[in-house]
């Protein structure tokens, strides 16, 4: 039998006991209802003394030692008790684990902010206080907008599409480049990770400064070397044997001459990374010269068609959407030799509008897709350097493209031929019903 | 001593009105400052279409004031705030006419900035400017901050730099001078500098101006044409007398 049964029993028959000696006394002095009510009374009195013994306990049972009674209120006693030491165990595990929570969160390296769906400040660690200037009393509760009132990050934040930080470069700071993420979870809550990447920027600026430079102070040797190059090469009392060499010579410097170009425009590219806003671009008028671009080439795919399957304009920068679209084009040509064809596209769906170059040519193995538009990535060592490629023109496309908002898509099989798609936003799409509608209204 | 506690309203589509057009200035002041750090920036690293970039941008400040000053008006058309509300609505309307004032001054360095930068530049690299530039964008930005949380201490210290701008501005006033006749082909060149250091002095005047209105905000207490020494002694319990107007603020 458990204790608890057993103190049950107890108590039923301490109970009738009770009743049973009150009311055989009471007999015995010819009263047995005063004798039953006298025994009754005291049998109450005594349960109240030990319930306000329990409520005295309770009230006090932080200091004072449970009240040593047996039967049905030992139990009630037990039981109270181990409730209490199971809570009090449990509370002190989560202040551990709050404590240690905190303690980690304050070690990160980065700053973090935990905003509310009103974007207001809930907490923050001590990384992001001291990135952000943040006060750790009387900055809970307030817009994270009001003290963080850069206008990149404002614009970021009233955006919807959180997949990329945003780096800003706060006023009050000397030269701190800090990238902001902000991480949505819960019910409509946000966590804003905070990193300093100054030096990751610095880098970044002395790398791009070095290849601007670089290219720059390579392109006017070469110049002399090309002039004289070519001075040589129109000599007629030049020696036969060294004409070949000095043709590859020639070959060689137009191909360094044309890689310098094209570190020159990628840095240019580079150098503001801001979108363009430009002006609407005819592409049936662009495609057309490009098309005589390749026939010109005295290798040329003998099929080069154009489809255009919409009037609509591209609003862009003449210049760069020109260049990215020859470098397709030309690299569609350079390897696709004069018995396949190279077909390029433009049409208009509700996801905007695109750009393609298809062609019959030797395709791209797929673990080289990834990694194209890497600058000098070479798919085939030996026969692009035959080429005479730069092994920048992909990387000029997609940064061109980024600066539209676009992005590029290939698609390729290796014997078969490859198709470069550029993607526009709806926004870049000047619909030639929408400009006589404007031109009309 | 009474503060403006904006969560205490009845009103709770009041409340977030109030809170909108609150973050819709201090949007406003974030392009501010950025034009102005843009502008310094320009300036002194003789980036002429920086420089071009943020005289051309000036107008997007001018809109913003205007859609903030509409929002103001229908507040106070339709909600009729009183006592501290209306201090509110009251220092934002003033604090956007500064803020635009600021980005005038700034369009004005982006397009000396521009102009400047198809000169020769001085040895020092308008050493002096940057440094200028650097209080004055300070001082801009913690008015911001004061303003944003309603931080009386820290206004009083941006009101408090507005001093050490004047000295500055005196000092590289005498630089200029001393340039010009060691050599008067540098005069037109110091002429711009002076429009410059001019332009920062008077963002700083700006800078000052909000920093007040954050006071009057909280306090109820029109600190303009007032020592800074007195509005202190005032605020920590005193008689403000009113005392001569600070020779820079014009």
């Amino acid at each position: 039998m458990q204790p608890a049964t057993q103190a049950w029993w107890l108590a039923a028959g301490r109970l009738l006991g009770t009743v049973l000696i009150g009311s055989g006394v009471g007999w015995l002095v010819g009263r047995p209802w005063e004798g039953l009510a006298c025994a009754l009374t005291l049998h109450l009195a005594w349960v109240l003394v030990n319930l306000f013994r329990l409520e005295w306990w309770l009230r006090h049972r932080n200091f004072a030692d449970p009240p040593d009674v047996g039967g049905v209120w030992g139990e009630i006693i037990a039981q109270v008790v181990r409730l209490h030491r199971r809570k009090r165990f449990h509370k002190q595990r989560f202040v551990q684990l709050m404590r240690q929570l905190q303690r980690s969160t304050a070690a990160l390296p980065d700053g973090v902010v935990i905003l509310n769906a009103q974007r207001e400040i809930v907490w923050f660690n001590r990384m992001a206080a001291r990135l952000l200037n943040l006060r750790r009393t009387g900055d809970l509760g307030m817009r994270i907008e009001n003290l963080l009132r850069e206008p990149e990050f404002v614009r970021y934040l009233a955006g919807s599409d959180y997949s990329m930080p945003v780096v800003i470069r706060p006023m009050n700071g000397e030269d701190v480049y800090l990238s902001l993420q902000v991480v949505p979870y819960g019910d409509g809550q946000l966590l804003l990770l905070v990193s300093d990447v100054s030096r990751q920027m610095r880098l970044e600026a002395v790398r791009r400064d070095f290849v601007a430079n670089a290219s720059h102070e390579l392109r006017s040797p070469l110049t002399v070397i090309s002039g004289y190059l070519e001075t040589l090469g129109g000599d007629p009392a030049l020696e036969p044997d060294l004409k070949a060499p000095l043709a590859e010579m020639r070959r060689q410097a137009a191909r360094m001459t044309s890689i310098i170009r094209d570190l020159i425009e990628l840095s240019r590219l580079e150098e503001t990374n801001e979108t363009v806003v430009g002006e609407p671009l005819d592409i049936a008028a662009l495609t057309s010269l490009l098309r005589k671009d390749v026939l010109a080439r005295t290798v040329h795919p003998r099929d080069v068609r154009v489809r255009i399957d919409s009037t609509a304009r591209l609003v862009g920068s003449e210049s760069e959407i020109t260049s990215a679209f020859s470098n397709l084009v030309d690299n569609a040509a350079k390897y696709t030799g004069a018995e396949g064809s190279l077909e390029m596209r433009w049409w208009v769906d509700d996801e905007g509008g695109h750009f393609a170059v298809s062609d019959t040519g030797i395709g791209i193995p797929p673990e080289h897709l990834p990694r194209l538009t890497e600058r000098f990535y070479r798919v085939d060592p030996g026969r692009s350097r035959a080429t005479g490629g730069s092994g920048l023109g992909l990387a000029i496309v997609k940064h061109v493209l980024q600066r539209h908002g676009g992005t590029l898509e290939v698609v390729s099989r290796l014997g078969e031929g490859s198709t470069f798609t550029c993607h526009f936003p709806p926004a870049r799409i000047l619909s030639s019903t929408r400009a006589i509608s404007v031109a009309t209204a | 001593m009474e503060t403006a506690d904006l969560s205490h309203h009845i009103s709770r589509r009041f409340n977030e009105d109030l809170e909108r057009v609150r973050s819709k200035v201090l949007g406003m002041g974030g392009f501010v400052e950025q034009q102005l750090q843009k502008a310094i920036t320009a300036l002194v690293e003789g980036d002429s279409t920086l420089g071009e970039s943020v005289a051309l941008d000036d107008h997007q400040v001018n809109n913003m004031e205007v859609a903030i000053d509409e929002d103001c008006s229908k507040i106070l058309a339709t909600r009729a705030p009183a006592a501290s509300d209306l201090r509110v609505i009251v220092a934002i309307i003033k604090t956007i006419t500064d803020l635009e004032r600021i980005g005038d001054e700034g369009e004005k360095i982006g397009y000396i900035a521009s102009r400047l930068a198809t000169m020769e530049r001085p040895a020092d690299k308008y050493r002096e400017i940057k440094h200028l530039g650097r209080v004055v964008s300070e001082m801009v930005h913690d008015a911001l901050d004061a303003f944003a949380r309603m931080d009386v201490e820290s206004a009083l210290r941006v009101a408090r730099q507005d001093r050490l701008v004047d000295e500055e501005y005196e000092a590289i006033q005498r630089q200029s001078i001393t340039f010009m006749m060691e050599d008067p082909r540098t005069i037109r060149r110091a002429l711009d500098v002076m429009w410059v250091v001019r332009a920062l002095e008077r963002i700083g005047d700006h800078a000052k101006n909000i920093s007040e209105y954050v006071i009057y905000m909280v306090h109820g207490k029109d600190i303009r044409h007032t020592s800074l020494d007195d509005v202190e002694r005032e605020l920590r319990g005193g008689a403000v007398t009113p005392a001569e107007p600070p020779p820079t603020s014009a």
